[in-house]
């Protein structure tokens, strides 16, 4: 009311610029009143997840290695834990108290922490007793580094481990970064589907979202064998099992010892299908540590004839991949 | 003044016009000759009385809206960065009680639930205390849900022995980290800029009385001057009265303001520091202790979670050391904090040194002397200081309201007396020329 009627004086003696400076200042304070607590909303930041398209896949031509499976031989008998040749890998490792080796943690069957106990197991980690055994004098003296399917050649190359036992696969583009022990396990990739899915085989995923280890050579083979399928990577298997259980993927696909593994966790899911590839397994070690190398082939031909391949295979295989068949042979003669 | 050109009633358009018209004339006459520039000189002087008023009221009207405002995105504050600790804090439950294996133990789910529970209803209070958060909070609320979907699915696995489920705890852990933190950290950042351009704001206040202040001032000495030198009578009583009034109101008024401003002052840079230092503290802490889990969780792949430990760590104590400045009983949170590192170092030399068995009974252990009992310390302590420090920047920053309030009316009441004054010493003269 005030500022209505004093613009009605200034606009009447408007001559007078004090005057109308005053009725401005009082119009300005009146404005005023309402500055106060009117917060714009808050900004949110800029979102960062996504389900973002996987790069292509990186058309490299494997170096020709040879015969893949072929490793170093062993030398004469296997020395026992006393009598390590001084200045080996073996005596370093000795002498440091503890094998340090690359596992999985979450892969069932092959490496993977018990929840009850606390501790990992499997058949990768079982192998690696023995290899603990013969160097330490213990099987227990292992010290466990958890790495992700994609560390595995890095870890090795680093120098962060001795040894990888991780269902890893020998082929000739690794042999040119690290060195295989001869062949222990024979998979093959097949895929897991959804239990009424209709899938059968791997021509069934055809523009699916299919799952697969970074870094793994079940993702090569999955671009090769069905290029039309839309490849998810997760960091391990068990990433996928989750993305497979959350509906963002429609199928997973490893290797078949892998995949058991994922099935027994989830009654809803099933392994189909004829192997589409095969995947000989062996342990990774550094292509410094040839002596290593040579040893631990060592350690798998007592395990072979003694039996005890077979009863790590029957402790952790058999009740979900049939009864044991005999173990792969193994090759030697690379050449250093 | 308000009888000079009171608005016409409604009627026809050439009705108005013409009573318009006739009014504006007699204005005109009325400020015509002396006398007219006498009721000009009155005019002025009684408006710039009326400015004076205003504007002071005004100035402290706005002044206890900045301190309110600044106690209330305080609160707020407090609340996120609470919402914000109870989320590290059940992620921190959450991966520990994961590295005993086994089912969790009962008070460490307890704990877990508990901060999730404390986080969902901060979340709802602060949408409700601050509607600009409104948004924000919501995106977090969605991924809250997300998140406790993923840790429930990861006892769930658990519980059957599937090793999925640590996929599910490590996927839950990422999307707090990746999603919900972000925002949270956007929020606190908005609010902490929010209460600092409130602190400011209630300083800048004072400028208002201080223009009305001296525009009265001078206007009326002009005023008087003229009216002296016009009238050759040296004193006009009431206009003196006006001007005095006006003095002694802007005396009174600056005085407070002044006082005002030093209450406030050491408001924002006591209690009101402290209790954003001891938050930002115990956040970090709280990071720092989820991180030494997903360290050893990791299992000799976890240099980048103990490089997090590192910095989080260093973040915590910094804002401790700071408490001691300023003037606030810090409980002697610095020290509990090296005493923690301490034990986090154990951990790590046994890990570091090949056994991880060992690092984890050390980490899991609730003992006495153990570091989690230490870490418990450092919540309970920190916990404290916060709910103190808080607690009295909101009381310190209530206190000014009523007493703002009753000046700036008091300013408003001066400015009109002056003005009644004002027009009552130009009367006088007035009078004269009947």
């Amino acid at each position: 009311m005030t500022g209505m009627s004093a613009s009605r004086t200034a606009s009447a003696s408007g001559r007078r610029l004090p005057l109308a400076a005053v009725v401005a200042l009082l119009g300005l304070v009146l404005a005023g009143c309402t500055v106060g607590t009117d917060y714009e909303s808050t900004p949110l930041p800029e979102p960062s997840r996504g389900d973002a398209a996987p790069p292509p896949a990186a058309a490299t031509q494997a170096p020709d290695c040879g015969n893949p499976l072929a490793s170093y031989a062993p030398q004469g008998a296997l020395p026992g834990p006393g009598s390590l040749p001084a200045g080996s890998t073996m005596a370093k490792i000795r002498k440091r108290g503890r094998l340090v080796a690359g596992v999985s943690a979450d892969t069932l069957l092959w490496g993977s922490r018990n929840p009850f106990t606390g501790r990992i197991e499997g058949f990768d980690i079982d192998v690696l007793r023995a290899v603990a055994q013969a160097i330490l004098g213990s099987e227990d003296k292992i010290e466990f580094r958890v790495i992700t399917t994609s560390q595995r050649i890095s870890a090795l190359q680093n120098g962060d481990v001795d040894i990888v036992a991780r269902t890893m696969t020998i082929n000739c583009a690794r042999w040119a970064d690290i060195a295989f022990s001869a062949e222990y396990y024979r998979a093959g990739q097949k895929i897991l589907v959804r239990k009424g899915s209709g899938v059968r085989d791997i021509g069934g995923l055809a523009k699916r979202r299919v799952c697969a280890p970074k870094g793994s050579t079940s993702l090569d083979n999955l671009r090769k064998e069905q290029p039309t399928a839309l490849p998810m990577p997760a960091d391990t298997h068990t990433g996928c099992l989750v993305l497979f259980q959350q509906g963002r993927v429609d199928a997973i696909t490893g290797d078949d010892a892998i995949l058991a593994g994922l099935a027994a966790q989830d009654p809803y899911a099933e392994v189909v299908g004829a192997a589409f590839s095969e995947e000989p397994y062996g342990l990774g070690i550094s292509k410094d540590n040839q002596d290593l190398v040579r040893f631990v082939n060592g350690v798998l031909e007592r395990m072979r004839r003694d039996g005890e391949w077979r009863r790590v295979y029957d402790r952790w295989l058999r009740a979900d991949l049939g009864p044991a068949p005999a173990p792969p042979d193994p090759v030697y003669g690379r050449r250093p | 003044m308000t009888n000079l050109a009171s608005p016409p009633a409604a009627g026809a358009p050439g009705v108005v016009r013409r009573q318009v018209a006739a009014v504006v004339a007699r204005v005109r006459e009325q400020m015509d000759g002396t006398p007219g520039r006498l009721r000009r000189a009155a005019v002025l002087a009684v408006l710039v009385a009326l400015v004076f008023g205003v504007t002071g009221g005004q100035a402290f009207r706005l002044r206890a809206d900045a301190i309110s405002a600044a106690r209330d995105d305080a609160a707020q504050l407090v609340r996120l960065q609470t919402i914000h600790t109870d989320l590290v804090r059940a992620d921190a439950s959450a991966t520990n009680a994961f590295l005993v294996g086994g089912l969790e133990p009962a008070e460490q789910r307890a704990e877990y639930v508990e901060a999730l529970d404390s986080a969902a209803r901060l979340v709802s209070e602060a949408a409700r205390a601050q509607p600009a958060d409104a948004d924000a909070l919501g995106v977090l609320n969605a991924h809250l849900l997300e998140y406790s979907g993923l840790v429930e699915s990861a006892r769930a696995n658990n519980r059957q022995g599937y090793p999925v489920g640590a996929q599910y705890l490590r996927d839950a852990g990422s999307l707090l980290r990746s999603e919900a933190l972000p925002i949270l950290a956007a929020l606190v950042d908005a609010n902490e800029q929010r209460v600092a351009d409130a602190f400011r704001f209630a300083g800048l206040s004072w400028a208002w009385l201080l223009v009305g202040s001296l525009l009265a001032l001078a206007v009326l000495t002009a005023v008087m001057v003229w009216l002296a030198r016009r009238t050759r009578r040296v004193l006009n009583p009431p206009l003196t009265v006006a001007g005095v009034a006006v003095l002694l109101g802007a005396l009174v008024g600056t005085i407070a303001m002044i006082d005002v401003q030093g209450d406030v002052d050491r408001v924002r840079d006591g209690p009101y520091a402290a209790s954003v230092a001891v938050a930002r503290a115990r956040i970090a802490a709280f990071d720092a202790k989820s991180n030494e889990s997903l360290t050893l969780i990791a299992r000799g792949s976890g240099a980048a979670f103990e490089q997090t430990w590192q910095e989080s760590s260093a973040r915590a104590a910094e804002q401790t050391e700071r408490l001691a400045g300023l003037d606030v009983d810090d409980q002697d949170l610095p020290e509990v904090l090296g005493e923690w590192t301490k034990r986090h170092a154990e951990i790590r030399a046994k890990d570091d040194g090949g056994s991880w068995d060992a690092a984890v009974t050390l980490a899991t252990s609730t003992g006495k002397g153990s570091s989690n009992a230490v870490f418990d310390s450092f919540d309970a302590r920190s916990r404290w200081v916060l709910e103190k420090t808080s607690g009295e920047t909101a009381d310190r920053l209530s206190d000014p309201g009523p007493r703002m309030g009753v000046i700036g009316l008091l300013a408003l009441v001066i400015g009109l007396l002056a003005g009644v004054c004002a027009w009552w010493g130009f009367a006088l003269r007035l009078e004269e020329y009947r």
